[in-house]
């Protein structure tokens, strides 16, 4: 090795370059030092992901249709289904037209917050177990963009926007185990806070959420909505996060601990929206999906006594939730709730 | 000249498609085709240019815009790998890929560790250390492929046996 030594005092320093770029963007916190160096990378990588994305979306859709194929006999049997329940549906509508309508005017009070929004399309994605959860998305500071937003999906939450280029935003995901946000449980004042578990969390659709009072009982099922933050940065209040699934007992803990399936579906982002402007007024719990889906299957599967002891507290506190959709009074809440349409 | 420009603009593209294509496809189970490209090109041109690929193509992955982690993470641990596989030679370029893909998941979750990151604890890494190894190591031969492929055959590295005597070695 002729140029070993030269080697080395060059390997040496690069580590040494590397080290202090480290310390530096460590040490310096939110205002970082290197913050136009990470904003000229962002402005030329951000327009190549774009064109790549352009050139390879024919690609991924290929792949993702050849990879739902085994479920797409299924699926068009469902909706089958699906078309003839909602064609009844809408014949008993025709019906009683009046009532209905009251239904509507009534809903159509309750669901007035709404978010103004700057659809999106995910260009790009790193997902590095353990650290970062996060995408690039097609806007930017041209569309009005600013860091600090929250991005939400057609069902629910998804991130917010960490760093805002001029054509290009980076979002940090809610599975990410860096990212908490404010949650309430829905149709309550009981608060907590949803936490993302990365890879702990299985498959990455799984989050942490952590109640602030531990004697408030939760059970299986209950969905959750953020809790909105000050000034709605970074999070507007009311957008549906996810449905609680398992919930840790622990006794003399401070905060109680339960396990969230997120409503978004995270391993298959594609469009989603940037709120560029919270509703006027907190809506609530009225952007959460119109009725709960029936008991799951999987409850069976975990005949812990945590489980039956779960309900019964529950309802020991009268806190129930109704009963899902078997009479025609939920029949129709359910489809008023579809045609309200647009629900964020 | 053309030496420094190929590997340069051949890194640029498969950062790329790393996170265009490979990511939004396999999600969790996808490899790490820039580490991987890294490693082949530092086996070629030996450990000083090995480093300095390493060191630039982890600071234009740290740079690369879906990134919320420390600046310089990764320019630390491909400089490192790339003048260890510079050093290991290209007798074996495939065993010393695999060596690079086994171990970088780890020595990049180590220094995250050490830099407080949140999520990584003992059991991330029992799951995700060897799902991103394998990942790696099936992804090896195909990246070794083509990037034979890109520069012609294997080429070996100039010194030796050239007919150009004062070719100039290592000038990255």
């Amino acid at each position: 090795m002729r140029d070993t030594r030269r080697a080395r005092l060059t390997l040496g320093l690069l580590l040494a370059v590397a080290l202090i770029l480290i310390t530096v963007d460590n040490r310096a916190g939110s205002d970082r030092v290197l913050g136009p160096v990470r904003g000229f990378a962002g402005a030329v990588f951000g327009k190549v992901e774009r064109v790549g994305a352009a050139v390879t979306g024919p690609i991924t859709g290929f792949v993702g249709m050849l990879r739902d194929a085994p479920s797409a006999r299924r699926v068009i049997g469902d909706l089958r289904k699906e078309n003839a329940r909602l064609r009844d549906e809408v014949s008993a509508q025709r019906l009683d037209r009046a009532r209905s309508d009251k239904l509507d005017r009534m809903l159509g009070l309750a669901g007035l917050g709404r978010y103004r929004i700057v659809p999106a399309q995910v260009v790009a994605r790193r997902t590095v177990a353990g650290f970062e959860d996060t995408v690039e998305i097609d806007v930017g500071a041209a569309d009005g963009i600013r860091a600090d937003m929250t991005v939400l999906s057609d069902q629910g939450l998804v991130g917010r926007v960490i760093q805002a280029g001029p054509a290009s935003s980076t979002v940090a995901l809610l599975t990410d185990p860096a990212l908490s946000a404010g949650a309430r449980l829905e149709g309550g004042n009981e608060l907590g806070v949803v936490n993302g578990l990365g890879e702990a969390g299985g498959g990455g659709n799984l989050i942490k959420f952590r109640l602030l009072d531990s004697t408030v009982p939760i059970g299986v099922g209950r969905r959750i909505v953020s809790f909105g933050s000050q000034r709605s940065l970074p999070y507007v209040p009311g957008v549906p996060i996810g449905v609680v699934e398992r919930i840790d007992n622990t006794p003399g803990e401070v905060t109680r601990t339960a396990y969230a399936r997120l409503f978004t579906d995270f391993s298959a982002l594609d469009v989603v929206g940037v709120v560029v402007a919270a509703p006027k007024r907190d809506p609530r719990d009225s952007v959460l999906p119109p009725v709960p889906p029936p008991p799951k299957p999987r409850d069976e599967r975990r005949p812990g006594e945590h489980r039956t002891g779960q309900r019964s507290l529950e309802e020991g506190f009268g806190l129930r939730r109704p009963a899902p959709p078997r009479d025609e009074r939920a029949r129709e809440d359910m489809a008023a709730g579809e045609g309200r349409g647009g629900r964020n | 000249m053309l030496r420094n420009v190929t590997p340069a603009l051949l890194l640029f593209a498969v950062l790329v498609l790393q996170v265009v294509l490979v990511n939004r496809l396999l999600f969790t189970w996808a490899p790490d085709l820039v580490l991987l490209t890294v490693a082949v090109l530092a086996t070629r041109r030996g450990p000083l240019p090995g480093a300095v690929i390493g060191f630039c193509g982890g600071l234009a992955y740290d740079l690369l815009p879906p990134a919320n982690h420390t600046l310089g993470q990764y320019a630390l641990v491909l400089c490192f790998l790339g003048y260890a596989a510079g050093r290991a030679g290209d007798r074996l370029p495939l065993l010393v890929m695999a060596g690079c893909g086994v171990l970088a998941p780890g020595m990049v979750a180590g220094l995250g560790a050490l830099l407080g990151a949140p999520g990584v604890t003992w059991g991330v890494l029992a799951t995700a250390w060897p799902r991103a190894a394998v990942c790696n190591l099936v992804a090896a031969p195909l990246v070794l492929w083509a990037v034979n492929v890109l520069y012609g055959g294997h080429r070996r590295r100039a010194g030796r046996t050239e007919l150009v005597p004062g070719y100039r070695r290592g000038a990255a």
